[in-house]
């Protein structure tokens, strides 16, 4: 049975209009006009437990909202929302107890205190056994490596070490499901790792339930096998990272390194996307053309000096992807 | 979850203080001043008189103590803490853990209290009491109901303080409403000037606002200015408006929780 089913899922919101100058404020104490913004638009998915997911969208697609509707601190305006059997907005604090929330952006860790302090306060709040406490909390510090800060205040912390810590703190009482919303936000290149190699870690052996927000791509490749994105509030691909890579067409790139410059070339076989005179890119359309075609249709006597292929980066692809904007795409295998 | 969550909260908020030393000295120091300044008020409007209204100076100086720094503590922690939360969303976090905000809320600010009444309060009773004397209360039946008013009296600050930190939910700004709240209280709830030197009417009508119950009336009782009957009735009184002051602040929590989960952060 799946943990999460999502089936049509709406979400409205009214923003109040407001006009401007000092003569629109006093007019809005009098009256209001509202906007509605649909952020979320008639969403399904189903998530079996276990799964790890990578919930993929621009800033502004609906992904917070969908991610706050999960967690019950906000009501759909439609469609039907289940999380682990229950509708989580009208069952808030037994839904609480068995997930854990991480946000990028706003801490749950109480600042003037040493981690451990945010730690055992947590121990209360969830009633963790205290067996259980001092195992979770053992094994979560050696393995975040948190072992040289968990005594010092979180305000001495850098942005790495605290994200590694509300990321222990939303994993002490086990929850079923972990909701990570930009859980590498800000973070260095060293501290992105450290998280994504947890995390992926944390879903392989524990069997915790991941849905993770971001922007990062690389934060779904290595965690996330499978990918839904949205945009606009819609959905517009759910399935696995590969099979959006070849539902999209892997268009390889090809870098032609020249001693001369040979002026402008047009091939059949590849297209030109930059030309930097000595250096010129192509992309390769399709599939089946190898590098020997484009060099027998490029012909000899051009100075060439080196060649190289590379495989389409997937930022790339899904960026023609966001570009392109299918109506809905809806690849689940 | 355990009712225990909600003292370690407390303890938390307590030991939280213990970390901002310099706070502790600019507070005691501050105290210090104006209940200084207060004697010194009091002192040179008794003129040399042995007693006005019935009220002799050494009272007036304890009043000072128990109504000011006492009873009328730093509440716009309170208000801040609600104001900020609510308007910035950071109050999601809250409800994203099997707890209740307002329990929550009150069990860390009683912490606060705490740490303020141990580092800052008690010194500057101590200090005020070897330099000018502090009285003891009027008698042994006042200084013990003089705890039931304390009680009532702290919530109902606190309360006050939940309330004006909410509505910045819907007036966006928690600034101008601490000023309104900080003109309203000082002047009615006796903090500065006791309700015994107002003009009669005006007295009436404090008398019977739920503010009279922060610093007039325990202060009042402790000095043994209402009798027994008078005592018993107005703790009745007191917790009536507390009733419907946690009343009202529940509503209004309630009706915020479920503007942000309808409308988001």
């Amino acid at each position: 049975m799946a943990i999460i089913s999502a089936q049509g899922v709406e979400k409205t919101f009214r923003q109040p209009k407001r006009k401007p100058g000092l003569a629109g404020a006093i007019t809005s104490l009098f009256s209001r006009e509202f906007t509605e913004v649909r952020a979320v638009n008639g969403i399904s998915f189903a998530i079996e437990p276990g799964e790890a997911v990578g919930y993929l969208g621009p800033n502004g697609a609906g992904k917070s909202t969908m991610i706050k509707m999960m967690t019950g601190i906000l009501v759909p305006t439609a469609g039907t929302l289940q999380v682990l059997g229950r509708e989580p907005h009208s069952n808030r604090i037994t839904n609480a107890a068995e997930i854990g929330v991480v946000f990028g952006q706003r801490s749950q860790l109480w600042w003037d205190l040493p981690v451990r302090d945010s730690f055992d306060l947590n121990r209360h709040i969830y009633d963790i056994p205290a067996h259980r406490f001092a195992e979770n909390l053992a094994r979560l510090t050696t393995m975040l490596d948190m072992g040289g800060y968990v005594d010092r205040p979180v305000r001495q912390l850098s942005l790495g070490q605290r994200m590694r810590a509300e990321i222990a703190m939303a994993l002490l009482h086990d929850p079923k499901i972990l909701f990570l919303d930009e859980p590498t936000i800000g973070l260095d290149v060293v501290a992105k790792d450290v998280v994504r190699k947890f995390l992926a870690e944390v879903n392989r052996d524990r069997g915790t339930t991941i849905i993770l927000t971001t922007h990062d791509l690389v934060d779904i490749e290595e965690i996330c096998p499978r990918l839904i994105m949205v945009d606009d509030g819609k959905l517009l691909f759910d399935g696995e990272l590969k099979h959006l890579r070849q539902t999209l067409g892997s268009r390889r790139r090809l870098k032609l390194e020249f001693g001369t410059d040979p002026g402008p070339i047009t091939l059949k076989t590849a297209a030109l996307v930059t030309d930097d005179g000595l250096a010129k890119h192509f992309l390769l359309e399709n599939e089946q053309t190898s590098i020997l075609d484009v060099l027998t249709e490029l012909g000899a006597g051009h100075d060439l000096t080196d060649i190289k292929l590379e495989e389409p980066n997937i930022e790339e692809v899904i960026r023609t992807f966001y570009q392109n904007k299918p109506a809905a795409v809806g690849a689940r295998p | 979850m355990r009712a225990a969550a909600y003292p370690a909260f407390a303890l938390t908020a307590f030991q939280s203080r213990l970390v901002y030393r310099n706070q502790v000295w600019a507070s005691a120091f501050g105290d210090l001043v104006s209940i200084f300044a207060r004697i010194a008020i009091w002192t040179a409007a008794f003129a040399g008189a042995a007693q006005v209204d019935g009220v002799t100076l050494p009272e007036m100086v304890t009043y000072a103590l128990l109504s000011g720094p006492l009873l009328y503590w730093e509440y716009s922690r309170v208000l801040y803490d609600v104001g900020d939360a609510v308007r910035t969303g950071d109050v999601a976090v809250f409800l994203l853990k099997p707890l209740h905000y307002p329990s929550y809320l009150l069990s860390t600010h009683f912490g606060h209290f705490a740490f303020e009444c141990v580092a800052i309060v008690v010194p500057v009773a101590l200090i005020v009491g070897l330099t000018v004397g502090l009285l003891p209360p009027a008698s042994l039946f006042h200084g013990l109901m003089f705890f039931p008013y304390w009680a009532v009296s702290w919530l109902i600050l606190f309360t006050l303080a939940c309330l004006c930190g909410l509505l910045a939910f819907w007036l966006l700004t928690a600034f101008s409403l601490e000023w309104f709240l900080m003109a309203i209280m000082s002047l009615f709830s006796g903090a500065i000037i006791p309700l015994w030197f107002l003009p009669t009417p005006l007295a009436t009508i404090f008398g019977y606002l739920p503010f009279s119950w922060i610093s007039y009336y325990p202060a009042a009782v402790y000095l043994g200015k209402l009798d027994p009957t008078a005592t018993w009735l107005h703790l009745g009184i007191g917790l009536v408006w507390l009733g419907l002051l946690t009343a009202a602040v529940l509503a209004l929590w309630g009706k915020a929780r479920q503007r942000l989960i309808v409308q988001g952060g």
